[in-house]
């Protein structure tokens, strides 16, 4: 009962901290340009007003699709970006949650691919190939790197057993074993990819495909597209810190504070990790065509969780 | 009713707040647009105020005009603020898109802008300065959208 | 955009893509029609005429002084090279020999257009293969060249620098040695943008995409970097100088690559913007005294200017940019014809664009540096469908002759 609370209690706290984490991206995205940039509350104004506009369906789309899509993939990726929080809180395990996660969050990117093709324009096609693409790019490599945590766990694919289980040995999984450091890396490396940010955001390429799936879209419907990417990329850098960098230390809360106490300071530490992984890459790098984004998933991701899959399976 | 008042109001500010652009080029001569983009880079950086250029005119709020509306750009001018979702606001960047000045008397302009669709601010000048440009769009979401 | 001749064929691999008039990659519209095959573009179709304003009739019903301020509305890029075009040739009418000053000071501005034209360009670039810090980096270097402008002529982007038989604004002691600082500045920055460009997700978007190589550069008459970087030596500056370039021949030399592609033409570009500031440290350096303009007023140069024609070139930013002007003797236009280096490059993007990917559209279109703006001088009216073309044929006159 108490996990059904928590967990319901973390969906709102997933959509602020997405908006948030939004937010601090564009902001240091900015800084890093020399500009003052938007401020931190920016994505929450942009949230508040396409929520206020008008909706428009273009006459080519098949309508019940084109409207439902985008209202799955937000659900989904907030629910990806709630139970981490949830069960950090509540301390409870469900078997095979981790699963579940990456399944909701590969769900969110095939329903907003699905809602955009189903526009009927052109643009929205190509986005749909290209993502089509990238999933099988980059899905592989982010399942493959969970499995060593796993298999150092106790064979768990439970969330909770594997932040546990670093509890457990004293350190967190970067640095306990070779395995799982290579597996952090191929996590982390995927990250780009899964969230969608510019070397590989070719799905939605602005300046080649016009917003490639989302653009038909417009009002509510963006808003929660938008939100969607959003609150996987919050669910990634969450679910990439408190896997691999939880370290106990640090993170363990005070007994009498609970569970609370140390989903807070992840939270409070989850920017760092986003930096990294989507402010950085989207600041430095430039735009990589499809077959070279997927190249790059398949070259590095890959044999970096292939390497630390092999390595934990002779016991490293 | 308070409580709608303030969701009016929510609405408002967060309107006013986050103006996205719409660029469309009507037959200027580069020196408005390229104003415009110069606005978002980061001397002037219009992105602190929220504006953010897109591409789609589905996400736009707000349409930048420029040019003194080309007759083969005429229907397009039409279709592209049809596509736009209400509420929005259209700026008319530069004294061709205000005016036609310096193309009035050629076959071939149908302009001026306002002849054709609401026009919520005027920029002038041949180009605005960045500056002016992120003014006309501050006003014009001020008057459209509160 | 959305549904603009939306034609899907029912051969499924096949999808024909309506790039423009209105897309996010063009700051101005033009319409690609691209039929793609998977991501692979099998044929492109280009229809121009969307921002024709109808300029060079235009000129012929105003008088000269105000056909200046019109031609220098042809291009907000390189508005300088326009009126420079245009001047000559008037020059070349009336005999009028400007000061040695005036030649240099209108170089002076010329070579720093082409310094935030190239600029502009490379941050363009850097935006359609989705690298947006350069994009801001290139612009904030942009504007150290624009407030140059602003102090020398009072105005960031249309300068009207030139009048007949002079320049407008002079250069005092001060304001030289700013530029001068500015240049180093520039210098800096400069090189830091070459140091990314050689970075290598930059150069794998770009290099091997858009070939187009020297035989064809030759036969479909390329001009400008798009020329140089398929290894054709040409420019003006060189072949036929005009205002002080025939004195300042030594202080630059041409760039040209042999590869035909992409990255070639970007290399080319940033060569040249180091070419362009050495040539600016030059003017500075050797600028002659003596006034700037004749001692009368500009309507009198204005009738000065007797019937006959002319051709003039400059080598503008983008290539080769062509003036035909013919003068009625009373201060008038009786026509005037120009041709833009955009129209001689734009054939070339069909060779450039089949057989690539579609994520290279954009940047193969940016790569020409294409100015639709200029490009456009004609529209296609069908007389036929109805009153379109009313107002034109009412306002068609005879020629005079
Ligand atoms: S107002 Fe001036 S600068 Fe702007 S588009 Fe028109 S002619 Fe060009």
């Amino acid at each position: 009962m108490a996990a059904l609370a928590a967990l319901l209690a973390s969906l709102p706290a997933a959509v602020f901290l997405s908006l948030l984490f939004e937010g601090i991206d564009r902001k240091l995205h900015a800084r890093m340009q020399g500009r003052i940039g938007p401020p931190v509350t920016q994505p929450f104004y942009d949230f508040a007003k396409l929520l206020n506009k008008e909706s428009v369906f273009p006459s080519s789309s098949s309508k019940a699709i084109f409207a439902s899509a985008p209202v799955i993939a937000a659900a989904s990726s907030i629910l990806a970006g709630a139970i981490p929080l949830a069960s950090l809180v509540a301390g409870t395990s469900v078997v095979g949650d981790l699963i579940l996660i990456l399944y909701l969050l590969t769900m969110s990117s095939i329903m907003v691919m699905i809602g955009g093709s189903s526009s009927g324009n052109p643009y929205g096609a190509i986005g749909f190939s290209r993502k089509m693409v990238m999933l099988i790019g980059y899905e592989v490599p982010l399942l493959a790197s969970i499995l060593p945590l796993s298999l150092k766990s106790q064979h768990s694919f439970s969330y909770h057993g594997i932040v546990q289980s670093q509890v457990g040995m004293g350190t967190c999984f970067a640095f306990a074993y070779p395995s799982s450091a290579f597996a952090a890396a191929a996590f982390l490396a995927c990250i780009p990819a899964a969230a969608g940010v510019v070397p590989f955001d070719v799905p939605e390429a602005k300046t080649e495909i016009v917003h490639g799936y989302l653009v038909e879209y417009g009002g509510p419907h963006l808003a929660l597209a938008r939100l969607a990417k959003d609150a996987a990329s919050f669910a990634l850098s969450f679910l990439a810190l408190t896997l691999f960098f939880y370290h106990p230390p640090l993170f363990e809360g005070h007994a009498s504070l609970g569970g609370l106490a140390s989903a807070i300071l992840c939270v409070a530490f989850a920017p760092a990790m986003m930096f990294l992984t989507v402010t950085v890459p989207r600041t430095v790098f430039a735009r990589l065509k499809v077959g070279q984004a997927f190249k790059f998933c398949w070259s590095l991701p890959l044999t970096l969780s292939a390497l630390s899959v092999v390595l934990s399976a002779a016991g490293f | 009713m308070r409580q709608e008042g303030s969701a009016v109001r929510i609405g408002a500010r967060s309107r006013i707040k986050s103006p996205w652009l719409f660029h469309l080029n009507t037959g200027s001569c580069n020196g408005c647009d390229i104003e415009i983009v110069a606005s978002l880079a980061p001397r002037y950086d219009a992105e602190r105020l929220g504006c953010v250029l897109v591409g789609s005119p589905r996400h736009a709020d707000v349409i930048l005009v420029t040019g003194p509306v080309t007759r083969q750009m005429l229907p397009r001018v039409i279709r592209v603020y049809e596509q736009l979702p209400e509420p929005k606001s259209l700026v008319a960047v530069g004294t061709c898109a205000a005016s036609g000045a310096p193309f009035i008397g050629s076959g071939v302009i149908e302009g001026p802008l306002d002849g054709i669709i609401p026009v919520d601010a005027y920029v002038l000048g041949c180009p605005p300065r960045p500056e002016a440009i992120v003014r006309g769009i501050v006003t014009a979401v001020r008057r459209r959208f509160s | 955009m959305t549904g603009e001749t939306r034609e899907l064929e029912y051969d499924y691999s096949r999808l024909v893509v309506p790039f423009g008039p209105v897309h996010p990659a063009l700051k101005e519209p033009v319409h690609f029609k691209v039929f793609v095959k998977k991501e692979e573009v099998v044929d492109v179709g280009l229809r121009l005429g969307h921002v024709h304003r109808g300029i060079e009739a235009l000129a012929e019903t105003r008088n000269l002084v105000q056909a200046m301020y019109l031609v220098e509305r042809v291009c907000g890029i390189c508005s300088h090279s326009h009126t420079t075009c245009f001047v000559g040739a008037l020059e070349e009418i009336g005999r009028i020999q400007p000061s040695e000053r005036a030649l240099y000071l209108r170089t002076l501005v010329f070579e720093l257009e082409r310094l935030h034209s190239h600029l502009l360009w490379l941050g363009i670039m850097a935006y359609e293969i989705g690298f947006d810090t350069l994009f801001m980096f290139a612009f904030n270097t942009r504007e150290a060249v624009l407030d140059l402008f602003e102090e020398i002529t009072g105005n960031r982007v249309h300068h009207s620098m030139n009048v007949i038989g002079g320049v407008r604004w002079d250069l005092d002691g001060r304001m030289v040695e700013k530029v001068g600082r500015s240049m180093s500045k520039v210098r800096e920055a400069a090189q830091r943008i070459r140091e990314i460009f050689q970075d290598k997700t930059v150069e794998e978007r770009l290099s091997g995409v858009g070939l187009l190589d020297r035989g064809a550069a030759q036969e479909l008459c390329t001009v400008g970097p798009t020329a140089r970087g398929s290894g054709l030596k040409t420019d003006v500056r060189k072949e036929d100088p005009y205002a002080a370039y025939g004195a300042l021949e030594g202080s630059f030399s041409i760039v040209t690559r042999t590869e035909g592609d992409a990255y070639a033409r970007t290399e080319v570009r940033i060569f040249e913007i180091f070419e362009t500031i050495n040539m600016i440290n030059e003017i500075l350096a050797r600028l002659p005294g003596g006034s700037i303009r004749p001692g009368e007023t500009i309507i009198r140069s204005m009738n000065r200017v007797p019937q006959g024609e002319a051709v003039s070139r400059v080598e503008a930013p983008r290539g080769e940019l062509l003036y035909y002007v013919r003068t009625d003797g009373k201060g008038g236009l009786r026509r005037l014809k120009v041709r833009t280096p955009t129209l001689a490059n734009i054939v070339g993007l069909r060779q450039m664009l089949i057989g690539g990917e579609v994520a290279d559209i954009p940047v193969v279109v940016a790569s020409i540096d294409p100015c639709l703006s200029c490009t456009n001088r004609i529209t296609v009216i069908d007389l036929d469908k109805g009153g379109a073309g009313e107002p034109l044929r009412r306002r068609r006159r005879k020629w005079p002759h």
